[in-house]
């Protein structure tokens, strides 16, 4: 249990947990103190004021984002005194800002609006400065307006805790301005526009290139919702108008920067309209897709299927929801009648370790282990797990990364072991031993001809000392480090590529039959492919059915094309890497005729004479509770496994890629790497 | 300076002995920035980049520290460093007609360099030595009581190789 302290907050008795700052505290008994360069989640630095409070016994105000909570303080919060100063501080920066809040983009969710009206100021009653700095907008994702910053510097600590280092004050005083190393255009520095920069800015200085005139903030819906474009499954905000999704933030509330989104999950959406998005469905003609009904579609695939029977096979990408999942199987075995059902997860990961994997704060690790892992921001690889562990490690968490191949994030670990993963672990298991810590038997011999080198011992030392350590791994890992887990009963966590890969299987959705790579290979009668998968050339097969959202590749080749909705048109679960079921909104309705995935299942059995009930909540849940327990097991590289994770995420994302802005990304990476 | 020759240790000296990694690299910044200074009269772009990448400190945060004190510059300088002063007794003495004659002469702004890095002209507080108002100093030489007779005298200066 968390010791608490007890204290009185303008005249309202308070608990809150010891260690937590005024600013926070106060929060939690519903009392705003006004602030402006404050972000929940991290330190306060004390550069605005604007958070003076009186504390009784004390002379002079005392900043409330960075003084901790004692027991029996006596807080004001709103005295005469600190308000005076409150109104002086945004009088002063009134007079350095446009002051343009008819138009302006922030207008509604801009701090400085919100606190000028509170105090009273229609304007300035200083002389106005304006400064006419140029505008950064070479970038289709960010805009940067430096005439409106207020140098609350809220932008630069997110970016520099999430390991980007991209924003920077330069100059001092009056003058500075922020920049990014030597004043370069986003697009020419470290920056991978994940639009961190942008949630954070209480102001109009930093915001979505494409967001003059699309709507005003007070207009917009905000629904919460999840991305479920890469393994991270991260949480996002939906903003909305006219059943047209307008804006994607964190999924964090405003002022709080704990957590992050990157460019694919904030700025990918534009692809929902992009021109290959599919409305109709489509049959092949003459060697030509033209458009048909729902009714000739259905009856060309449900013939297809009862033909092909049990040489029917399935295959679907990861990134469907788990009520898609329970369908799809329904559908594979009780209705076409076959065992060929798989998922893209086969690509990269192996059941048990997803199932094994457990829950865990990584927020509260002081140790960090990435093995056979290689997150990168800029790569766009399981970003999210990327800037959480820089962003842990700026906090004071240690990291080891142990990888056989070169990654970036070793720069800034404690501890980098290069060489066979295997040994390695086996090496710190071994140390680990030797010094106190108790293991099986099995274990202790399995690693006894291992011979350990200094940074080894390094890292075990590190495992040792550590309280609360994390070990993420790669599926293809996950025994090893399932095995130093055992040693102090710490959280082992495997990381997938896809968003609901833990999800499909606990589903059920792993082959009885064929595997995935064996039913491009082995010829189906009729090969039915649901989402988006890495692949580009039709399979041998003598019937492909492909549903998906968008035109891609692939569905340019097969026989029949079911368009379906996006993950933003349809509403479900997912399940993520560390288990934690997360519920998806239908934020707007499918475009065109397309249709869910599981609608489109139903649809199909109807037609072929079954009937598949929509799959309830208690049944994912029912699928979802198993029970695990981990044990010694032997050390191993699992085969099979090594897609190339840039590679995958790349593919599995081809139509939000090429049908966003995103597009504009990639070319100019392209064109700055030559 | 050769960046990639940098040893922190023994560039901290004792004081590292209490200091974390990341500290020590810290501290180690500005005497660095000056010593590529000194090397290049001015800090070059590249050079930034190649320290960033062997300290691992990002290059952003190079460029804010240095952009904090007026002694780092970013763009190569002139031959000649001329500085005006502005201070109050210059100032009332004319020194705003020596600046504007000197930039009419030089085609040149306070604070830029000339293209053909021959003169960077700059603007200063007060350089100590109010009883010569207007003061300006070429290459840190000062040159005092600038009327308009000498104001041609000090072009010329300048001017010379
Ligand atoms: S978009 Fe992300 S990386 Fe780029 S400046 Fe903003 S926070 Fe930094
Ligand atoms: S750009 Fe925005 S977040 Fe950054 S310092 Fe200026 S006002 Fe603050
Ligand atoms: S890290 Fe992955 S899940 Fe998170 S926003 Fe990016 S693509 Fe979406
Ligand atoms: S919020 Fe405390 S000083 Fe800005």
């Amino acid at each position: 249990m968390e010791k608490t302290v007890k204290l009185t907050i303008d005249g309202k008795e308070v608990q809150s947990p010891e260690g937590m700052n005024l600013m926070d505290a106060a929060e939690l008994a519903g009392i705003h103190i006004p602030n402006l360069c404050y972000l929940k989640g991290m330190k306060g630095i004390g550069a605005c004021r604007l958070c003076l409070i009186e504390i009784e016994g004390l002379k002079a105000p005392m900043i409330a984002c960075n003084t901790k909570v004692r027991e029996g303080m006596v807080v004001n919060t709103k005295t005469e005194k600190v308000q005076e100063i409150r109104k002086f501080i945004i009088d002063l920066i009134l007079s350095m800002h446009p002051l343009d809040c008819m138009t302006c983009t922030k207008a509604g969710i801009c701090n400085l609006q919100k606190y000028a009206y509170e105090f009273d100021l229609k304007e300035s009653s200083f002389t106005r400065k304006k400064f006419g700095y140029p505008v950064d907008e070479a970038n289709p994702f960010i805009k940067r307006d430096p005439d409106y910053c207020i140098l609350c510097g809220r932008c630069v600590r997110v970016c520099k805790e999430q390991g980007t280092n991209v924003l920077e004050f330069m100059g001092r005083g009056i003058g500075s301005k922020i920049v990014t190393a030597n004043d370069k255009p986003l697009q020419e520095s470290e920056c991978t526009f994940c639009g961190s920069c942008v949630d954070s800015c209480p102001v109009n200085a930093l915001l979505e290139a494409d967001r003059w005139r699309k709507g005003r903030e007070w207009e917009y819906e905000r629904i919460n919702s999840v991305c479920l474009l890469c393994g991270n499954g991260c949480e996002i905000t939906v903003s909305t108008k006219d059943g047209r999704v307008q804006k994607i933030s964190s999924g964090a509330p405003a002022g709080s920067a704990e957590k992050y989104i990157c460019a694919y999950g904030r700025f990918g959406f534009d692809c929902i309209e992009a021109e290959t998005r599919l409305t109709s469905p489509m049959k092949k003609i003459d060697g030509e897709l033209r458009g048909t009904t729902w009714e000739d579609a259905l009856k060309i695939v449900a013939d297809e299927l009862k033909k092909a029977g049990k040489d029917a096979g399935f295959i679907s990408a990861a990134g469907i929801l788990n009520e898609d999942a329970l369908t799809l199987k329904k559908l594979a075995r009780d209705v076409v009648k076959t065992r060929n059902f798989d998922t893209t997860v086969s690509l990269y990961a192996d059941s048990d370790s997803l199932k094994k994997s457990q829950r865990a704060d990584i927020d509260r690790s002081d140790l960090i282990f990435l093995l056979g892992l290689n997150p990168s921001q800029w790569e766009r690889v399981l970003p999210a797990l990327d800037a959480a562990v820089r962003r842990r490690i700026n906090r004071g968490a240690k990291l080891v990364v142990i990888n056989s191949s070169e990654t970036r994030i070793a720069d800034v670990a404690t501890v980098s072991l290069k060489g066979d993963e295997i040994s390695n672990i086996k090496g710190i298991i071994k140390v680990a031993i030797e010094k106190g810590l108790k293991a099986d038997k099995k274990l202790e011999s399995s690693v006894k001809d291992i011979e350990s080198t200094e940074e080894i011992e390094k890292a075990s030392a590190l495992f040792i000392e550590a309280k609360q350590p994390i070990i993420f791994s790669s599926p293809a890992l996950f025994e090893a480090a399932s095995n130093l887990s055992l040693l102090k009963g710490k959280k082992v966590i495997a990381i997938p590529l896809e968003s609901n890969a833990r999800g499909v299987v606990l589903m059920g959705l792993t082959t009885e039959g064929k595997t995935y790579r064996e039913m491009l290979t082995d010829k189906m009668k009729a090969l039915y492919v649901v989402g988006e998968v890495p692949l580009n050339k039709r399979p041998d097969t003598d019937f492909l059915i492909v549903q998906n959202s968008h035109l891609t590749g692939l569905a340019r080749e097969a026989d029949v094309v079911l368009p379906s909705a996006t993950f933003l048109e349809s509403a479900g679960t997912i399940t993520d890497f560390m288990g934690r079921m997360k519920y998806l909104p239908e934020v707007i309705e499918p475009q065109g005729e397309s249709k869910s995935h599981r609608d489109i299942f139903i649809l199909l059995a109807k037609i072929m004479g079954s009937t598949i009930k929509r799959p309830t909540e208690a049944e994912v849940k029912k699928a979802s509770n198993i029970k695990v327990k981990l044990s010694p097991v032997p050390f191993v590289k699992k085969e099979g496994l090594d897609i190339s994770p840039q590679e995958m995420i790349e593919s599995i994302n081809a139509s939000v890629i090429n049908g966003s802005r995103l597009l504009w990304l990639k070319e100019t990476e392209k064109t700055i790497a030559v | 300076m050769k960046v990639e020759e940098i040893d922190v240790d023994e560039q901290i000296g004792e004081v590292g002995q209490i200091l974390s990694e990341a500290e020590k690299k810290k501290g180690i910044l500005i005497h660095v920035l000056q010593k590529i200074q000194e090397d290049n009269g001015y800090l070059p772009g590249d050079v930034l980049s190649n320290l960033s990448k062997k300290l691992y400190f990002p290059l952003s945060e190079i460029y804010s520290v240095a952009s904090f004190y007026k002694q780092f510059h970013f763009k190569p300088r002139g031959k000649k460093i001329v500085k005006i002063c502005m201070g109050t007794a210059c100032y009332v003495r004319g020194a705003k007609e020596i600046l504007n004659t000197v930039e009419e002469r030089f085609n040149v702004k306070a604070g830029e360099t000339t293209e053909d890095l021959a003169v960077t002209l700059e603007t200063v507080g007060c350089i100590g030595c109010c009883g010569l108002a207007p003061v300006a100093t070429v290459n840190d030489e000062v040159k005092g009581e600038i009327s308009s007779k000498k104001l041609d005298r000090l072009i010329k200066f300048i001017k010379e190789e």
